[in-house]
């Protein structure tokens, strides 16, 4: 084995300072979920182990202000989200991987676009058209979701299009198979892991959105997670306890998706930026 | 392989159609609609959108209805000849209100129409006003003295004029101090947020790039930021920023970046430092990401023989790693400088536009404009100039800086 050089140990030094500013905040909210109001106001702010920890942040947060409810309303619209976005990404982008047609080359930058430009330019059409249709405060909101994720998931669909042998098809299309069974019998399986690693990240930005459900979303009972936390407050305190047990609640799901689906997550990032 | 498409073929991709159609373009060119309209939800004679003058018959009704009553009530207090002169008046308006008892709504009516209404309204107030100003009952208190002349203003508003601006919106957003303020606070939160995590990122990349232990473990926690919804890491740098209790703010304090523990989130330079921090955190491990995938690609063969020919590492640097990632470089760059251009979950939750609107950026702005102020028309014409401004980024990578983002997509 070849002897560390300076540059190395630079290496080491540079990994080892980057996962602890990673990882710090994350423990810093966890020793602050068990602290007592009166600590985290009080001289043992800094302290690393309180010496009454207690549990009533978690039981206040969950009972009180329920925000199991907030954790279950995310859920529905992220997987709804996720179910729509997958099936309608896949077709399209089977088809603009496959197909030649008059506007392909237009019909992506304008997939590009879309999920390019400010958000803030869809929010108040949206709002004006669900309260005229009466849709706020419902899992409608889901459908507007579709804007934000679908764009990303065509994009990183048609990498994973693209990687399935076109000889495939021929012999399916051969043995008589319509281009609806092709698809879903000998090109989805084959493409899984692309379409299931868009599904994640699809997931993931339903589960974090905030500006959509901040605004259409906004009575107590329909808010999501990030609505849900950032309102942890009242004109004059906000209520540090709380939120950080809140913040250590919901980082759990997360850490679950992010523990299990690695691969597909990281394989999601590169494909949707990167050309091969 | 690449087939023509039939019908067939089309019908897969219509739902995407559809959806871009309806939650994309529909709302892009409502909000470019908007913005050429004086638009407010919270006034009525603003609220819808009027491109010529209408009548509001049901407020027409309702204001002649009052005016009448006032007068009724009034009536006993003036002298025999104003009596009568009221009573003319009343019965002036009584015949008004049956011309038009027809209107209920609020609707276009003709020119002429327009022209009566508005000759009847200042006719009444001119004698309405004549009797209540004048000098005979200067000592007399008329019930409804003050009530009058607010009651003639309301009348003349039932002729809702057009509140199609055209350009004015515009004209607005170029004098306006404010927008460009924010668009330089917005601008200096990308670009130092951008680099930071673009030099930071890349270091990152380069050692996960290696094939070394527990380079999975780095990964895995290097996603948890960025997986994470904004608004709670928003909310945990909130608290470690806090003037009083919170850790960060205490250690840069103790470490002497700071003089005063405040100083984090109570000045604008201090929160825009925190929130661009509180932003690196999030972001870099991701922009690691996508560059691992762009260093992947580069053909190992290639260092060897750099080193063969007596290339040191930086030297192999520059000259093999950097031009062969360019493509991916480019388009890393890109898509987070327009994510970045955007921000608003992170600067509302930590710190609100504030101290003094010293971190509002232009989605917090147009988003104040439009929810708060419920100034549609205005805040929709902040947000095209945000739309500009991303067609002018993505303008200069993909033309000028060379980003070559579809290639691989359309081939």
């Amino acid at each position: 084995m070849r002897k560390r050089t300076a540059f190395d140990w630079a290496c080491l030094g540079f990994i080892i300072l980057f996962l602890c500013i990673t990882v710090f905040p994350f423990v810093w909210i966890v020793i602050t979920s068990f602290k007592t109001d009166a600590d985290i106001h009080g001289a043992a702010t800094y302290a690393i182990i309180s010496s009454n920890a207690t549990l009533e942040n978690y039981i206040s947060v969950i009972v009180e202000k329920g925000i199991l409810t907030a954790i279950k309303n995310s859920f529905i619209n992220a997987a709804l989200t996720t179910v729509y976005v997958t099936i309608t990404a896949s077709m399209s982008a089977y088809m603009i991987a496959r197909y030649k047609f008059k506007g392909r080359s237009i019909l992506i930058i304008i997939i590009l676009g879309v999920s390019m430009f400010p958000q803030m330019i869809l929010i108040g059409p949206i709002f004006n058209m669900f309260y005229k249709l009466g849709w706020l405060n419902s899992y409608m909101i889901t459908l507007p979701y579709g804007c934000i994720t679908l764009p990303s998931a065509v994009w990183i669909m048609i990498t994973h299009f693209k990687q399935v042998p076109a000889s495939l098809e021929e012999a399916a299309k051969m043995d008589g198979c319509t281009p609806w069974q092709t698809l879903w019998q000998i090109v989805f399986p084959i493409a899984a892991p692309g379409i299931f690693a868009s599904a994640i990240l699809t997931f993931i930005s339903a589960w974090n959105e905030y500006l959509l459900s901040l605004t259409l979303n906004s009575e107590t009972a329909w808010m999501s997670v990030p609505v849900r936390i950032a309102n942890l407050r009242d004109e004059y305190t906000i209520y540090w306890g709380q939120i950080t047990a809140a913040a250590a609640i919901v980082t759990i799901p997360t850490l679950i998706i992010v523990l299990l689906f690695q691969k597909q997550i990281v394989s999601g990032i590169a494909n949707g930026g990167v050309k091969e | 392989m690449v087939k023509r498409m039939t019908f067939k073929q089309f019908v897969f991709i219509l739902p995407l159609l559809l959806f871009i159609c309806v939650f994309s373009f529909y709302p892009i060119v409502t909000s470019f609609m908007y913005s050429l309209f004086d638009y407010r939800n919270n006034d009525q004679s603003y609220n819808s959108f009027y491109i010529s003058e209408q009548f509001n018959g049901s407020l027409f009704q309702e204001d002649c209805k009052y005016i009448n009553y006032f007068l009724s009530s009034d009536i006993t207090l003036v002298e025999e000849a104003d009596q009568k002169e009221i009573a003319a008046i009343q019965e002036e308006i009584n015949v008004m209100m049956e011309q038009y008892a027809y209107i209920t709504d609020t609707v276009k009516i003709s020119d002429s129409q327009i022209a009566e209404l508005r000759e009847f309204g200042s006719n009444i107030r001119e004698r309405i006003m004549a009797i209540y100003n004048s000098d005979k009952y200067a000592d007399v208190a008329f019930y409804n003295a003050e009530k009058m002349p607010v009651i003639l203003d309301n009348l003349d508003s039932t002729i809702v004029s057009s509140n199609f601006i055209g350009l004015r919106n515009y004209i607005a957003l170029v004098k306006d101090v404010r927008f460009w303020k924010d668009l330089g606070h917005t601008i200096v939160f990308t670009v130092i947020s951008v680099s930071f995590e673009f030099v930071l990122g890349f270091c990152l990349a380069l050692i996960m790039n290696q094939s070394i232990k527990g380079i999975g473990m780095i990964r895995t926690l290097g996603l948890i930021p960025w997986a994470i919804p904004t608004v709670v890491s928003a909310m945990m740098w909130k608290y470690m920023y806090d003037g009083d209790f919170g850790v960060i703010a205490f250690l840069f304090h103790k470490i002497g970046f700071i003089n005063k523990q405040a100083a984090m989130l109570m000045t604008p330079d201090g929160a825009m430092a925190s929130a661009i921090m509180a932003d690196i955190w999030k972001t870099t491990p991701y922009m690691a990401l996508l560059l691992v995938a762009g260093l992947q690609v580069i053909d190992t063969g290639l260092y060897e023989a750099a080193s063969i020919d007596g290339s040191g590492k930086i030297s192999s640097f520059f000259r093999i790693t950097l031009p062969l990632m360019k493509p991916s470089i480019m388009v890393a760059l890109l898509f987070r400088t327009l994510d970045s251009f955007r921000v608003f979950d992170l600067l509302t939750v930590l710190t609100g536009g504030g101290p003094g609107n010293g971190t509002e950026t232009l989605s917090i702005y147009s988003n104040k404009l439009i929810f708060s102020q419920s100034n549609y028309g205005y805040g929709s014409a902040v947000v095209i100039g945000m739309f500009v401004c991303v067609a002018i980024i993505a303008f200069i990578y993909i033309k000028v800086l060379g980003a070559d983002i579809i290639s691989s997509k359309t081939s």
